[in-house]
C-alpha cells in the first residue's frame, strides 16, 4: 500500500523522523485513491515534510492517519479545480519492482529535474566530460557573463578556499568567477554527494557487481545492450534522455549531454543496473517501458493518491512539494554535512592534492594545541563560507547550527553557569528548529486558526516530550508565562511566539483534546498542566501531605496539639514539597482553600494553610445542627431549673 | 456606663467559684480558627462556630454584655495556650454576625443607659459594649412571665431590683440578670400588654397582668 499508517505524537501530529522538516500544513483536506474517495479520510490536515506527506484525520486521528513517503513518489500533478470540484494534487507512486532506470526516463519526461544532481563516483570515472578534467564532485557553476556551465575544479575544496585560491576562468568566455559562486556550487553539490554514496551502499549488490565483474564503463552499455537485445530494438529512439539542463534529447548510451556537457547519469544508476538485470530475468522491460509512459495516469496506477484541498492552500502545497521533491532530503538522512566530509577526507588522506597544508603528527600539549588550532581554523572557514551568501548558508545550515550549539556549550562551560536546566533545553533547541510551526508553514483561508491549532499541538508536544520532561520537572504544573519563556528560549531566538498568539494557542488545547490543559486560577493566573491532573487530585495530594504532618512532629515545639491538627504550611513549603514554582503553589493552595479543603491562618510567620477543621462545607447543615444543639441545651436548662416537666 | 450591677470584665467572672472552667470546643485550639477565613463557606462556618462559642461562654459565665476592647484580652478571644487571638475587627465581625442572628446587640456609645429599643437598629461600628443574647429578650420575657405565673404574683407589683436580686427569684435564670437586658424583656411584656412599667430611673416597678 502506498499509504502507510503512521504514529502520532501525543499532540496528534505525525511524529517526525530524524532530520525531517515540516514544510507545510493545510487543514480541511480529503484523500482519494485512484478516482475514489477514501471514506475515512475526508476531513483532516495534511502535513508536508521534507520526507513525507502525512494525513492526520480530524475525527479519528489514531485510526485513520496515513502517510506516504516522498521517496516513493514518482510524480505529482496539479489540478486546479473546476466549479464544485476542489483543487487536487495527484501523487503517483513509483511502480514497485520496476526499473529505476525506467523511472529516470519517466522522470526526465516528467516534472522532476533530477539530472542536475551529480553522478556518483564509480560511473563518473568511466566518463570524461568534454570540457574540463574529470571531477570528483562534478559540480558546475554557471558563468554570470555567458551563462555557460563550468565544472568546479576537482582540487577546489570549499573548506579551505579563500580569496587567494586560484580559480579557473569560464571555459567559454574566459571571465573569472567569484569565489562565492564557485563555493556555493561546490557546497550544494557536496551536500548532495554523500547521499549518492549512501545510495550506492544501499544497493550493495549492484555496486559490488560493478566493481568486481564488469568495468564501470562497459556496464552501462552492457545493460543497455542486453536490454535492447532481450526486448526489442526499437525503443532506443523513444527512450532518449532529455538533458535536464538544455533538454536536448540525447542517445541513451551517452553519459553526458551532447549539447551542453551536463552529466546525464543520475545518482541512482547503480540500482538501475541491478534492476535492469532484474527486468531481464523477469519481464520484457522495454515493452513496459514504452507502455508505462502512456499508462501512467491510467488504470495501472490505481494506487495513485489524490489530495483534495477543500480549504485552499493547494498552490503553496504544490510549490513546497515541488521543492521538496527537488531537494530530496530523505537521501541525506544519515549523510554527514558537506563541509565536514570534505574535512574528514583531508584528514584521512593527507596526500591528496587539495590539502597543501600538511599536517604534522605531534603529540602531547603541542598536539592538542595543534588540534585546537585546526578546529578553530575549520570553524572559521565554515562560518566564513556559510555566511558568504544566503544559499551557501542554507546548504551548510546543519553544520552551522551544530557549531552554534558547540559555542553555546562552551560559553556555558566557561561561565560555569548553574542554570543548566534551561540551557540544556536551549542547546537541544536546534533539533527542534525543523519542527516548529511558523506562520508561513500553514496556509489556506483559515490560516489564522490553523496556525493557532498547530501551535497548540506544537506546545503540547513540547510539554509532554519525555526527553525534556518540561512538565514533569515543574511538578506537573507550570504557569503560562514560564512556559512561554521556556518555549521561546527553546526556539533559539527565531520565530518567537508573541504572548497573544501563545495564549490563544493555549486556549485551544481544550478543543483539540490534547493531553495538556490550560487552567485559570481565581486570581487570573493561568497555568498549564496535564489533562489528568484535576483539582481533586491536587487537593487529595495536598491533604495527604497535611495528614502526614499529623504523624511527624514539627521541627520545633508548637503550642497546639500537632497530633490533632498537624501544622500549617506555607506556599513555600508546598512548592518545595511538590516541585511547583512558588506562584503555582500559592495558587494551588488557594484553590484548595476555595474548595473548602484548607483554611488559612495569617500570623507573624505569614500565610499558612491548614486542613480545614473549622467547619463543614455545608453551612445549612451546620446551622441546623447548631440550632438543634441549642434547642437541646435550652430544654436541658429548663429542665434543670425545673421550669418544665 | 450603667450604674447598676453586672458587666464586669469577663475575667473576674470566669474565676467566679460558681463556674468551673469553661470547656472550650475543639476549634478553640486550632490556630487557623483565629484568622478570618476568606472562603465564604468556611468563613460562614467559622462565624457560626465563633458565635456558638461566645454564647456558650457567656452562658457559662452568665455574661450579659461584653466590652469588646476588654474581651479581646480575655481568654474567650485570646487563647494564650497557642498564642492566637481573634483581632478586634474580627470580633466585631463575629458579633455583627450574631446581631443579625438576634443573638447580640450593640450598645450605642451615646445611649449607654436606657432607651433600649433604639439600639435595635444596631450601629455596628459604634459601640464597644455588646449585649450577648444567649437567651433572647423574648425568651427572657417568657421566663419572667412563667415565673410570675408560677408564683402567682399576677396583678402585684414587683420592683426590678426584686426581680434580679430578690430572694424570691434566687434559683431562676434571671437572677442576677443585667438590668438593661431585663428591661428589654419587660418592655416586650409591656408591648404584649402583660405588664406595665412605672417609676423613675432607680426605682422601677413592674406590674404584671
Amino acid at each position: 500500500m502506498f499509504l502507510k499508517h503512521i504514529d502520532l505524537t501525543t499532540a496528534l501530529r505525525p511524529s517526525y523522523l530524524p532530520d525531517e522538516v515540516l514544510l507545510f500544513v493545510q487543514d480541511n483536506v480529503g484523500l482519494y485513491e485512484g478516482k475514489f474517495k477514501l471514506p475515512n479520510q475526508q476531513n483532516g490536515q495534511v502535513y508536508l515534510t521534507s520526507h513525507r506527506i502525512c494525513y492526520v484525520d480530524k475525527d479519528e486521528p489514531r485510526k485513520y492517519s496515513a502517510a506516504l513517503n516522498l521517496k516513493e513518489v514518482d510524480r505529482y500533478e496539479f489540478y486546479a479545480g473546476f466549479l464544485k470540484s476542489s483543487a487536487k494534487i495527484t501523487i503517483v507512486p513509483k511502480p514497485l519492482k520496476r526499473s529505476t532506470l525506467h523511472n529516470r526516463v519517466v522522470s526526465n519526461t516528467g516534472v522532476n529535474s533530477r539530472g542536475s544532481t551529480p553522478s556518483p563516483a564509480p560511473s563518473d570515472n568511466a566518463y570524461t566530460p568534454p570540457s574540463g578534467p574529470p571531477s570528483m564532485t562534478a559540480a558546475t557553476w554557471v558563468c554570470t557573463i555567458c551563462s555557460f556551465s563550468n565544472p568546479v575544479p576537482s582540487n577546489f575544496d570549499p573548506t579551505t578556499a579563500n580569496a587567494h585560491t586560484p580559480l579557473p576562468p569560464c571555459l567559454a568566455c574566459g571571465i573569472k568567477p567569484t569565489l562565492s559562486q564557485v563555493l556555493k556550487a561546490a557546497i550544494s553539490t557536496a551536500s548532495n554527494r554523500p547521499a549518492a554514496t549512501t545510495n550506492t551502499s544501499q544497493s550493495g549488490i549492484s555496486s559490488q557487481e560493478i566493481s568486481s565483474t564488469i568495468t564501470p564503463q562497459s556496464s552501462d552499455l552492457l545493460t543497455f545492450d542486453t536490454r535492447t537485445g532481450s526486448g526489442q530494438g526499437k525503443p532506443d529512439a523513444t527512450v532518449s534522455f532529455h538533458c535536464p539542463r538544455c533538454t536536448f534529447s540525447n542517445h541513451p548510451s551517452l553519459l553526458s549531454c551532447e549539447m551542453c556537457g551536463a552529466p546525464l547519469l543520475s545518482q541512482n544508476i547503480p540500482s538501475s543496473i541491478s534492476s535492469s538485470e532484474y527486468i531481464r530475468t523477469q519481464s520484457p522491460g522495454p515493452v513496459k517501458d514504452s507502455n508505462s509512459k502512456t499508462s501512467q495516469g491510467g488504470t495501472d496506477f490505481a494506487e495513485s493518491v489524490k489530495i483534495s484541498f477543500r480549504g485552499g492552500g493547494e498552490k503553496i502545497f504544490y510549490e513546497r512539494l515541488k521543492s521538496a521533491m527537488t531537494q530530496r532530503k530523505w537521501l541525506l538522512q544519515d549523510a554527514p554535512p558537506a563541509p565536514k566530509s570534505n574535512r574528514a577526507m583531508d584528514d584521512s588522506s593527507p596526500g591528496s592534492p587539495s590539502t597543501p597544508v600538511q599536517k604534522t603528527k605531534t603529540a602531547g600539549i603541542a598536539g592538542l594545541e595543534q588540534l585546537g588550532l585546526n578546529m578553530r581554523k575549520n570553524n572559521e572557514i565554515l562560518i566564513g563560507s556559510a555566511f558568504e551568501d544566503l544559499e551557501a548558508l542554507m546548504a551548510s545550515a546543519k553544520e552551522v547550527v551544530a557549531l552554534a550549539e558547540r559555542f553555546a556549550q562552551q560559553v556555558n562551560g566557561a561561565s560555569g553557569d548553574v542554570t543548566s536546566k534551561d540551557n540544556s533545553i536551549l542547546a537541544e533547541s536546534a533539533h527542534q528548529l525543523g519542527l516548529i510551526t511558523t506562520k508561513d508553514i500553514v496556509g489556506g483561508g483559515s490560516s489564522e486558526s490553523l496556525y493557532f491549532s498547530e501551535l497548540a499541538r506544537n506546545l503540547a508536544e513540547f510539554l509532554t516530550d519525555d526527553s525534556r520532561g518540561v512538565l514533569k520537572r515543574a511538578g506537573g504544573i507550570l504557569t503560562l508565562v514560564e512556559l512561554w519563556a521556556m518555549f521561546n528560549r527553546a526556539r533559539g531566538g527565531v520565530e518567537l511566539v508573541s504572548p497573544m498568539d501563545f495564549e490563544k494557542a493555549a486556549q485551544m488545547w481544550e478543543g483539540l483534546k490534547l493531553p495538556v490543559r490550560l487552567r485559570k486560577f481565581r486570581s487570573g493566573v493561568m497555568v498549564v498542566q496535564a489533562r489528568d491532573r484535576t483539582d481533586d487530585a491536587t487537593i487529595k495530594s495536598i491533604l495527604a501531605w497535611l495528614q502526614d504532618l499529623h504523624e511527624f512532629p514539627p521541627d520545633r515545639d508548637v503550642a497546639w496539639d500537632w497530633r490533632e491538627f498537624g501544622r500549617g504550611v506555607t506556599a513555600q513549603e508546598a512548592a518545595e514539597r511538590f516541585g511547583w514554582s512558588l506562584g503555582v503553589a500559592e495558587e494551588e493552595l488557594l484553590m484548595a482553600e476555595e474548595h473548602g479543603a484548607l483554611c488559612r491562618e495569617e500570623g507573624l510567620e505569614g500565610l499558612k494553610f491548614w486542613k480545614n477543621y473549622i467547619g463543614s462545607t455545608d453551612p445549612a447543615l451546620l446551622q441546623k445542627k447548631e440550632a438543634q444543639e441549642q434547642a437541646d441545651a435550652l430544654i436541658q436548662r429548663l429542665k434543670e431549673t425545673g421550669l418544665i416537666g | 456606663m450603667a450604674t447598676t450591677t453586672t458587666s464586669p470584665p469577663p475575667q473576674p467572672q470566669s474565676s467566679s467559684p460558681s463556674s468551673p472552667s469553661f470547656p472550650f470546643p475543639r476549634e478553640y485550639f486550632f490556630p487557623a480558627f483565629f484568622t478570618r477565613q476568606t472562603n465564604i463557606t468556611i468563613h460562614h462556618a467559622q462565624l457560626t462556630k465563633w458565635s456558638a462559642l461566645i454564647l456558650a461562654y457567656a452562658r457559662h459565665h452568665r455574661l450579659f454584655r461584653i466590652t469588646i476592647s476588654a474581651a479581646a484580652e480575655s481568654d474567650l478571644f485570646y487563647n494564650r495556650g497557642i498564642d492566637r487571638r481573634l483581632s478586634p475587627p474580627d470580633i466585631r465581625e463575629v458579633l455583627d454576625f450574631m446581631r443579625k442572628d438576634g443573638r447580640a446587640e450593640f450598645l450605642r456609645p451615646g445611649e449607654s443607659n436606657g432607651a433600649a429599643d433604639a439600639s435595635s437598629s444596631a450601629a455596628a461600628a459604634g459601640g464597644d459594649v455588646v449585649f450577648l443574647y444567649w437567651r433572647k429578650p423574648e425568651e427572657w420575657a417568657a421566663l419572667v412571665e412563667a415565673f410570675v405565673e408560677e408564683t402567682a404574683q399576677k396583678g402585684s407589683v414587683l420592683t426590678v431590683y426584686e426581680l434580679t436580686e430578690g430572694e424570691n427569684t434566687r434559683g431562676t435564670e434571671f437572677h442576677g440578670m443585667d438590668n438593661q437586658v431585663l428591661m428589654k424583656a419587660l418592655n416586650i411584656l409591656v408591648k404584649r400588654g402583660k405588664a406595665q412599667i412605672f417609676g423613675s430611673e432607680d426605682s422601677l416597678g413592674v406590674k404584671f397582668f
